[in-house]
């Protein structure tokens, strides 16, 4: 952890390029254990693009800069190296997988983790005990369990299930990429009461959100507008709530701060 | 590589072996006719529509000399034996019946008759109740059995008898030097019986032998069959195989192919849907692993009214793997009212390996419903990716995504052991694999 006040994430001027794109330029962002922060803005701006380097999505490339997670390289480590060490990436479009059934996955992924660690495995009991806790939790109905990872679920269900990951694998770190789009007001207050009981002391969270309403349920520390590939304007909550009101492009590269 | 032509070492072969062979002049006229046929016509080669993609050079490599096999006791055999509770065990050892591994015998309904035995005390009733092969190139691995026919096995089920355990039909090849081994198995099941078939091959140690299998069943009218094929031989043997399949009014044929193992696999099945309202449902699944070689032919005649076919076939290819699958339904003017589909979808994982898939529909008659297709594919970067950000390792990703690719072919196998057994050879050992299939 990182009670020396070192933060759990710590990304310094981080250029990424994809194909002939530079999409990040720049950016830096520091997050500490316990904060929950917002990164907001426009489409285009870079959002998926800064979470999915992150997460260590292939098909980018880092033209200079640094992100660290609790002190280490993060960009240097395989995907699921970073996801067993603690961190989540909760998707924008989580992918469907037919034949790969939830409760496999799910197991899989504790116990990759746990191994990891140097823990022993859960067993059968111990490990469905867990999932259907956390499963009435997100008030998901049993049967998505043996269903295959994401098949036919509506919009909703999918964001659910990846926060219902995210409850089970309890990340260090968690990257939450447009989870609150295309919910309705209940799944939204399902998934934001999934956030909130995540916070805690040791974690950080990020949220990466194009609209404010997520932030009425899920208050954020620190609110930052990415625009043109790099953090443009910090600031806490209320800074969410001014970019509701005037909308994005009074931050745009060019135009003078009002 | 052997510079005398495959046919030539053939016809020494014969000459050589015919005379001590047992059947007397009825069986001696037989498998002399059965050889000059295939003389004169030859070994199908790339010029036969259906055998281009098989490499014929690579069956030239055995050595079409029947060399003795290994001594093969129960020790020897039991680790290669599929767990399946109760079966009726029959036992062939490089083509041959073997009484003494085998533990089915004559019991409710079942009954089992080593062929070899058959033709040295009835030969005339042994000739009457084989199939005598056609000259069409599709049929000419069966003909070349007919020459060298020697042993094998007669399964029986009686009209009426449902067989609670499955008959459990274990090909073994044992031969130390390369050798090549013919074997006839004929399934006769009667009206209304209700049977589970389960044929396994596998090799003990590095035996280099061909196994060369003419077979056939048939089904009584009302008849159910779950036939299930678990291919699992040793990486130098080799097999290639001609099922005939005939299905009376209202019989139910299920058939499960698992090409798993192996140096090279030639599967030709040919199924008549003869009587009104026969069905059949066609799973396979091959992986092309290693530089093994894999080139399924299947050929469904629907020529009862109302019959079905519902065909779905997967192929994996990877390393240096070969894979070829070659599928014709046709619906001859006289099955009106019939249904058929059938999908070939397969899956191309290293860039040296290789897949060709040819579905094909001859329909000769209006009123009835078909379908098919073919893909060939990759895995999906995106699955992967997301897969690995929940902490699977790359390996264990693609083997995920891999079985997910034939888990519904997999998953109707119908006996545990069996899908045990073809998750392993085509996942490896996933991690947490108690629960592939969900919680229940």
């Amino acid at each position: 952890m990182s009670d020396d006040g070192r933060p759990i994430l710590d990304v310094r001027d981080l250029r990424v390029r994809a194909g002939e794109r530079l999409i990040l330029d720049g950016l830096s962002l520091a997050v500490r254990a316990g904060e929950v922060h917002a990164i907001m803005g426009p489409n285009g701006s870079g959002k998926s693009t800064l979470t999915g380097v992150l997460a260590g999505r292939p098909g980018y490339e880092v033209v200079s800069g640094s992100a660290s997670y609790l002190g280490r390289d993060l960009l240097a480590m395989a995907p699921e190296l970073r996801a067993r060490e603690g961190l989540f990436l909760a998707f924008q479009y989580p992918v469907e997988i037919p034949g790969v059934n939830n409760v496999y996955l799910l197991k899989a992924a504790l116990n990759a983790q746990r191994k990891h660690r140097g823990l022993p495995e859960l067993d059968a009991f111990e490990f469905l005990n867990l999932v259907r806790a956390k499963l009435a939790s997100m008030r998901m109905d049993e049967s998505l369990l043996n269903r295959g990872v994401n098949e036919g679920f509506s919009g909703g269900e999918k964001k659910r299930n990846e926060i219902l990951q995210m409850s089970l694998l309890e990340p260090t770190l968690a990257l939450l990429d447009e989870t609150d789009s295309g919910l309705d007001i209940d799944a939204l207050k399902v998934v934001a009461d999934g956030v909130n009981a995540m916070r805690g002391p040791g974690r950080a969270i990020v949220l990466v959100t194009h609209y404010q309403r997520l932030l009425d349920h899920v208050v954020p520390d620190q609110v930052h507008v990415l625009a043109g590939g790099r953090i443009v304007r910090s600031g806490g909550r209320e800074l969410a709530l001014e970019l509701e009101r005037r909308g994005y492009d009074w931050l745009k590269p060019g135009t003078a701060a009002a | 590589m052997n510079p005398v032509p495959v046919l030539d070492r053939i016809a020494a072969s014969h000459a050589r072996r015919a005379p001590s062979l047992a059947g007397g002049a009825a069986w001696a006229r037989r498998r002399g006719e059965a050889l000059g046929r295939l003389v004169a016509r030859g070994l199908p080669d790339r010029r036969d529509e259906n055998w281009k993609y098989l490499d014929h050079a690579r069956v030239g490599e055995y050595a079409f000399e029947a060399e003795p096999g290994v001594r093969t006791d129960r020790a020897a055999l039991s680790g290669r034996l599929l767990d399946v509770r109760g079966a009726h065990r029959v036992v062939l050892v490089d083509g041959r019946y073997d009484a003494h591994l085998s533990s089915a015998g004559a019991s409710g309904g079942l009954e089992v008759e080593d062929l070899a035995k058959l033709i040295e005390v009835d030969p005339q009733g042994a000739i009457s109740l084989l199939r005598t092969p056609g000259e069409q190139a599709d049929d000419r691995y069966a003909l070349l059995a007919d020459a060298f026919a020697e042993g094998g096995v007669l399964i029986r089920v009686a009209a009426g008898s449902i067989l609670a355990a499955p008959v459990y039909l274990v090909h073994v090849a044992t031969a130390g030097a390369p050798a090549v081994h013919h074997s006839r198995v004929v399934v006769d099941i009667g009206p209304g019986a209700r049977v589970t078939l389960l044929e396994h091959f596998t090799a003990l140690g590095g035996a280099a032998v061909l196994g060369n299998l003419a077979a056939e069943l048939a089904l009584g009218e009302r008849a159910e069959v779950s036939h299930m094929r678990l291919h699992q031989h040793g990486p130098a043997a080799a097999q290639v195989e001609t099922w005939v399949v005939r299905a009376a009014a209202r019989s139910r044929y299920e058939h499960h192919l698992l090409a798993l193992g192996g140096r090279l696999l030639r599967s030709n099945l040919d199924l008549l849907l003869e009587g009104a309202h026969a069905a059949c449902r066609l799973d396979g699944l091959f992986l092309a692993d290693g530089d093994r070689q894999v080139d399924l032919l299947t050929q469904v005649k629907h020529q009862g009214l109302a019959t079905e076919t519902v065909q779905e076939y997967r192929g994996i290819a990877t390393a240096r793997g070969r894979g070829a699958f070659n599928g014709r339904i046709s619906v001859e003017p006289s099955a009106r009212g019939s249904n058929a589909s059938q999908t070939s979808r397969n899956l191309l994982l290293s860039p040296l390996a290789e897949i060709n898939a040819r579905p094909q529909l001859e329909i000769h008659v209006d009123d009835v419903q078909c379908r098919h297709g073919a893909t060939i594919g990759t895995l999906d970067d995106d699955h992967l990716f997301y897969l690995r950000s929940r902490g699977l390792d790359e390996a264990a990703a693609r083997a995920l995504l891999t079985f997910a690719f034939c888990r519904d072919v997999i998953g109707r196998v119908p006996l545990g052991p069996v899908r045990d057994a073809a998750e392993v050879l085509v996942a490896g050992a996933l991690p947490d694999r108690d629960l592939i299939r969900g919680t229940d």
